[in-house]
């Protein structure tokens, strides 16, 4: 049963709302977390231990962090100033021990689990030249729903327990409703304690504009994902799984074509999981703003994915960049290399980690760590290349603000993220450069109206469908990109305009779905991370 | 505080940092930003800033960077 599936939106949904509108408010978190498991259990069956195994290492390390630090506060009460300072200084050393033995735990699981088998083949390959007989075999591995996920959320508390952002939970079942909460269990968003925990545990009773900005964005996310996405599938496919009978402009447009499929997916079910959170009243955090608008690759990435990006920049980015080793480097730096080199080798250091990280997160293959150190390279360039880009923009009086200038950035931030996403989808590294490589092959852009285009699933019919879908959502991404919402004007405006938007979504939806012959059902991409 | 206006002023002249009080929030200030600030406010009045310090509300304006470096050299 995932997010897009019917029998979610129409019958487990409503289920949901009544059961926990009928129990008293102080009861309804546990409703939610009864929910939460059984929605696990549906899609994951006995893999739900794996959940449960994090929430209870997760809950009793942040206990254990706690404990530490009532006892490093009941340590300080009589000390002086250089007293405070040991019992300070020992605590945190125990804490950290702490919080490495959670956090390598956590990991532990997770690399056996994502990226055992990886490792064997590459190292069978290495023995294979060194003629040493490797050990370990390759196993079937069964990789839980959502693992990738909420093993960042709880390695998330544990830090923030550590740092004192955060006070540990004391009731396990409120910690166990954290990490599990059904909406984002498969998808994320990857969300922090201090911001959702409160609303989780509230129990707000429910709420007519609750449910029906809810479920407006639910079909909104369907809207997305069930004309649009699923359409453009066809020809990625097509493309990407026989790429050897492609070349010049088409693997371009499947580029692109994957680009639009991925974000409106991704952010269509983030529509649905938000959606799904709005009707209980809980605001769950936007993952995506408006990631087409961005004019450099640094900015697409803090407009796409927020949630992974900000997870990475709070918990490798800054504590990297304020690490021994990088103080040591910037001390150095400054007395012996100048500000600039200084600067540039902070910047590496802190973001090589963060990219490397973002690649093996997607998964194990090295098509993914390509990904993530293309994007490492293009942001250290851009970092480099700023003090004489600046210089040269003031000697041409170019202003950045000018409509021209940010055409001109939006659209080779295009070709970055179109380019990306080529070796994304493809299937292995060698698939992705080979298929680069062919897209200049014979480039004809005669291709585009010969009809070569039509002949890679989609009918003339289908290409207006996605054509509109695309316009619509642009038109949306518009009005919040000024700031506002549409669910915030209609809202405003007179009932019967508000219920024909409302029937012209659900209609177009039902209507307009890529269902039936020709097409097929689409998992959840990024289910699957 | 004027030293912190200063250290600012360096990283990015064209903000008012008097007024501005939505730094990190606003975007004016990105990641890169707050690391070279970092790395002047710990050389300026020897502290040491951890990760932990690194959340908006200790950068948002100069006199939320001014409270966090005075606590940070009292303890």
């Amino acid at each position: 049963m995932a997010y897009h599936a019917a029998l979610y939106v129409f019958v487990f949904l409503p289920a949901c709302l009544v059961v926990y509108q009928a129990a008293p408010q102080k009861h309804r978190w546990k409703v939610l977390l009864g929910i939460s498991w059984l929605f696990f259990y549906l899609i994951s069956g006995k893999l739900i231990v794996y959940l449960i195994g994090t929430t209870l290492l997760t809950h009793y390390t942040g206990i254990w962090l706690a404990l530490l630090k009532e006892k490093e506060s009941r340590a300080k009460e009589h000390a002086d100033r250089a007293e405070k300072r040991e019992i300070k200084k020992k605590y945190q050393k125990q804490s950290r021990e702490v919080l490495a033995i959670g956090v390598v735990l956590l990991l532990a699981v997770l690399v056996y689990l994502k990226y055992y088998n990886f490792f064997i083949e590459n190292a069978s390959i290495i023995l294979d030249w060194t003629a040493l007989p490797l050990p370990l075999e390759a196993k079937q591995m069964v990789l839980p729903i959502g693992i990738s996920f909420y093993t960042l959320q709880a390695i998330g508390y544990m830090a923030d327990v550590y740092w004192g952002k955060i006070r540990a939970e004391e009731n396990i079942f409120r910690t166990a409703l954290f990490l599990s909460f059904f909406p984002q269990i498969m998808e994320g968003p990857i969300c922090r304690y201090a911001d959702t925990a409160g609303q989780l545990f509230e129990g707000k009773s429910l709420a007519y504009e609750n449910i029906s900005d809810g479920y407006v964005r639910i079909f909104w996310g369907l809207f997305k994902k069930k004309v649009v996405a699923d359409r453009l599938s066809v020809p990625v496919c097509a493309v990407f799984e026989h790429y050897g009978d492609y070349h010049g402009a088409v693997i371009a447009v499947a580029a692109v074509a994957y680009t639009i499929q991925l974000y409106m997916e991704f952010s269509g079910c983030m529509d649905i999981v938000l959606g799904s959170g709005k009707l209980f009243g809980i605001c769950l955090p936007e993952n995506f703003r408006q990631p087409f608008c961005a004019k450099s690759a640094a900015e697409f990435w803090r407009r796409w994915h927020i949630s992974l990006g900000t997870w990475f920049k709070t918990y490798i980015f800054y504590p990297v960049s304020m690490s021994g080793i990088v103080k040591r480097w910037n001390q150095f730096g400054k007395k012996h290399a100048g500000k600039y080199v200084t600067q540039l080798g902070v910047s590496a250091m802190a973001l090589f980690p963060v990219w490397l990280c973002n690649g093996l997160w997607h998964g194990a293959r090295w098509s993914y760590i390509f990904y993530g150190m293309y994007y490492f390279a293009l942001i250290l360039m851009g970092i480099a290349v700023k003090p004489g880009r600046d210089r040269i923009l003031k000697v041409c009086h170019i202003r950045e603000d000018a409509v021209y200038w940010r055409i001109i950035q939006t659209g080779k931030t295009w070709v970055i993220i179109f380019t990306g996403e080529l070796f994304f989808r493809a299937n292995g590294l060698k698939a992705g450069l080979s298929m680069f490589g062919s897209m200049f092959d014979g480039f004809d852009v005669g291709q585009f109206w010969d009809g070569t285009m039509l002949n890679l699933g989609l009918s003339r019919a289908d290409l207006v469908i996605v054509a509109a879908g695309c316009i619509a959502v642009a038109v949306v991404g518009h009005f919040r990109e000024q700031g506002g919402t549409v669910n915030g004007r209609l809202g405003k405006a007179p009932t019967p305009v508000r219920w024909f938007a409302y029937y012209a979504l659900i209609f177009a939806v039902l209507i307009f779905g890529a269902y039936g012959d020709g097409y097929q059902a689409v998992d959840l991409i990024y289910a699957g991370f | 505080m004027d030293k912190i206006l200063e250290i600012l002023r360096e990283i990015d002249d064209s903000v008012d940092y008097e007024k501005e009080t939505e730094l990190i929030d606003g975007h004016i200030l990105d990641s890169f930003g707050v690391i070279t600030l970092v790395s002047e406010l710990e050389d300026e009045f020897d502290i040491s800033i951890d990760a932990v310090e690194m959340v908006p509300a200790n950068f948002n304006s100069a006199a939320a960077i001014w409270e966090m470096v005075k606590r940070l050299q009292e303890n």
